[in-house]
């Protein structure tokens, strides 16, 4: 009787001393994983930090201007090039070769509206 | 199991092997009764002091695990900044970086670690370009215990000095201010000193606000604008040989301040090798004479107080001679003109009389409506205090009306004219973003009815007077030109001039107000030798409104459809029978 108290006793300390290190050390080794993860982040951070002010830096209107200059075939749009959908001539409602053939050639086609266009909203087109 | 305790044993503690001789319990008496005693009382003490032990240990093994499991030592994410390093952002209206904080390793030394003082010095004066190397050697030399070598170093410097291997060099990580647009923004961000600390415009504004906040600090700029205006400026700085120039761009119905230039400038990565000119704002601190700019508040007076209706006019037959002063036009038509016809041609002599007759007080009262008789409050703390005559006498009302005898700086004018031309609201100018839906609450200072007329005036000038250059076709522009004769050692330069322009579009509903003034323009072949506003900053405001205007999303409009010719009708007859129908 009381040997085998004695010896479940040193048993249980035995394996609470052995779990409790064993934690321990997982404690620890999570600990430092933590640490470079979190020296990650910052470094990342730091990282994104350095990027946006790059980014920045290299879209600086004017050395994209100059780019573009140099690579790009565009021009400032100029306001006569933005018009309305409603300057747009209307669409006749028969299509081109139809009205041709109705119509004498002499006489043109009066356009009439288009329900689509016409309820369309105005929007800008180039 | 059998029992092992012998018969006459009570005791089933006591081990096997222990057989105690029967004797008979002695009395116990005197000193042996006083130390058994004693040492009761002792096992007392000592078995409530270990019971106490063992209540406070389980009461805390019940606290730890009943209580306290949901406060465990849980993982964190490390803080968002360092602490240390902390300043927030300023970015545009679009979010557009405009100033950050990066990390920079500075140098410093413990001079009591550093043995060989010239060697050290000598080594790191090769590897720094811009240190001195006595400088260094006298700094490694002293008896302190820290010395900054050098702050903010690149990274390829840091390396090579972790190189040299020399025990007491440290580093230390700090935040360097890093500004990559440069030139672009830099009197409206302006910016710090090594230690973090805001030295100009923003930076220096907002100090406390940037430090230790995460979120960034959004401005009203828009970096795209700021830029068209900035090209704009600098082109007309460079075609006229001008000494400077400066500009800005407003919202007239919030207040908000999306571009300001002020040239020459400077770039806030390097301020130390700045001069004063450069570091100058023009546009905050800078006073001007505005010259006939001002005729916008003078022909709003005058209408606001009834002294003058549109179909008044006024004797500019001849200059005005009053004192030992002459007021004469810079193009005399030499008759009577109506009030569009002074507007128009910019008359000195119309305007004067029409001060006179509204007269100082009301005049003093108006200005000061619009904010220009005191220091407006503004973000920045580069802010100047306008020139006012003292004492205000009716020579000063005089000149006053064509913008001679009092400064403001280009943001109070630029403020009082988006009040005059938004409907009669003034809003206080503003660099910070207002937040998208936000009603600004202002202050009427002249009627809706005033505002509409000045808007059809301010339209006959681009149509037909001295603004024709401002015109860009499609975004109705109006404005006013304004050529002031600087002040130079108490005189009037003929020559240096400052030429402004001031325009709003669309007129009809305005929206944008782009302003740009130049320092002491010379004319050129192009201008056939004209330096006036005019001449100068017209055409830069006319191209910045052709580009800015799309980004905007502003509808080109036909300026000769019927519904814009009838909201732009300035109703007169003028001494020819015309009808001064902005056309």
């Amino acid at each position: 009787m009381m040997r085998l108290s004695t010896l479940l006793w040193a048993l249980l300390v035995g394996v609470s001393g052995y779990v409790m290190f064993q934690v321990k050390y997982e404690v620890v080794q999570l600990e430092d994983q933590l640490t470079h993860l979190n020296h990650r982040i910052d470094t990342g951070r730091e990282q994104i930090r350095v990027l946006d002010a790059e980014w920045s830096f290299l879209n600086q209107p004017a050395r994209l201007e100059q780019l573009a200059k140099r690579f790009l075939d565009l021009q400032p749009i100029s306001a006569e090039q933005i018009g309305h959908l409603s300057q747009l001539p209307r669409r006749s409602p028969t299509p081109p070769a139809a009205a041709a053939a109705a119509a004498p050639p002499s006489a043109p086609s009066q356009p009439t509206a288009a329900p689509r266009l016409a309820t369309a909203r105005a929007g800008v087109v180039r | 199991m059998k029992p092992a305790v012998p018969p006459r044993d009570d005791n089933p503690c006591r081990p096997r092997h222990f057989k105690p001789e029967p004797c008979a319990p002695a009395p116990l008496e005197g000193p042996a009764k006083q130390s058994l005693e004693t040492s009761h009382t002792r096992l007392l003490i000592t078995g409530a002091l270990l019971c106490l032990a063992f209540l406070v240990i389980s009461a805390r093994l019940i606290e730890v695990a009943g209580f306290k499991a949901g406060e465990a030592h849980i993982a964190r994410v490390a803080p968002a900044e360092r602490p240390d390093l902390a300043r927030a952002n300023i970015v545009d209206r679009n979010g557009v970086l405009l100033a950050t904080t990066l990390e920079a390793p500075s140098l410093y030394a413990d001079p009591k670690l550093i043995h060989n003082p010239e060697r050290v010095a000598q080594q790191l004066a090769s590897l720094l370009p811009d240190a001195s190397e006595s400088e260094i050697a006298a700094k490694l030399a002293s008896n302190k215990g820290f010395v900054w070598i050098k702050r903010q170093l690149t990274p390829s410097q840091e390396f090579e000095v972790n190189r040299l291997g020399v025990p007491g060099l440290e580093f230390r990580t700090e935040g360097r201010r890093v500004y990559p647009k440069g030139n672009l923004t830099v009197h409206a961000v302006g910016y710090d000193d090594l230690d973090g600390k805001g030295l100009a415009g923003i930076e220096r504004g907002f100090n406390d606000i940037l430090r230790g906040r995460h979120e960034p600090v959004e401005l009203s700029l828009d970096v795209r604008l700021q830029y068209i205006l900035h090209h704009q400026i600098a082109q007309t700085i460079a075609d006229f040989n001008a000494i400077g120039g400066m500009g800005i761009i407003m919202d007239v119905n919030t207040g908000e301040v999306l571009a300001m230039v002020s040239l020459p400038d400077f770039d806030p990565n390097a301020p130390g090798s700045a001069t004063p000119q450069e570091l100058f704002n023009r546009v905050t601190l800078g006073t001007y004479e505005m010259g006939s700019t001002f005729k916008i508040f003078n022909t709003a007076l005058a209408l606001e107080t009834h002294t003058s209706t549109l179909s008044s006019s006024y004797d500019a037959t001849k200059p005005l001679h009053i004192g030992r002063f002459t007021i004469h036009d810079d193009e005399p038509k030499n008759r009577w003109l109506t009030v569009p016809e002074i507007f128009e041609y910019s008359s000195n002599i119309g305007s004067a009389r029409m001060a006179v007759a509204v007269g100082t007080d009301r005049q003093k009262e108006f200005l000061g409506r619009l904010g220009l008789l005191k220091a407006p409050s503004f973000e920045l703390r580069e802010i100047g205090a306008p020139m006012v005559p003292s004492p205000w006498g009716e020579i000063n009302t005089m000149t006053i009306a064509f913008g001679h005898g009092i400064s403001v700086s280009p943001l109070q004018m630029a403020t009082a004219v988006s009040a005059v031309v938004n409907g009669g609201v003034l809003h206080r100018a503003t660099l910070i973003k207002r937040p998208a839906g936000y009603a600004p609450s202002g202050q009427q200072v002249l009627s809706l009815k005033t505002s509409e007329e000045m808007r059809a005036l301010l339209r006959l000038v681009v149509e037909h007077g001295t603004g024709k250059f401002a015109d860009a076709p499609g975004y109705l522009v109006g404005g006013k030109t304004g050529t002031a004769e600087k002040v130079s050692a108490g005189r009037y330069e003929r020559h240096g001039l400052l030429s402004s322009f001031v325009g709003v579009f669309p007129i009809n509903e305005p929206r944008y107000l782009v302003m740009i003034s130049i320092d002491e323009p010379h004319g050129n072949k192009q201008s056939h030798g004209f330096a006036t506003g005019g001449w100068t900053a017209a055409p830069a405001v006319a191209r910045v409104v052709e580009r800015m205007a799309p980004l905007m999303g502003i509808q080109p409009v036909d300026e000769d459809s019927p519904e814009i010719r009838r909201s732009l009708v300035v109703d007169s007859q003028g001494p020819q029978g015309r009808k001064f129908a902005a056309d």
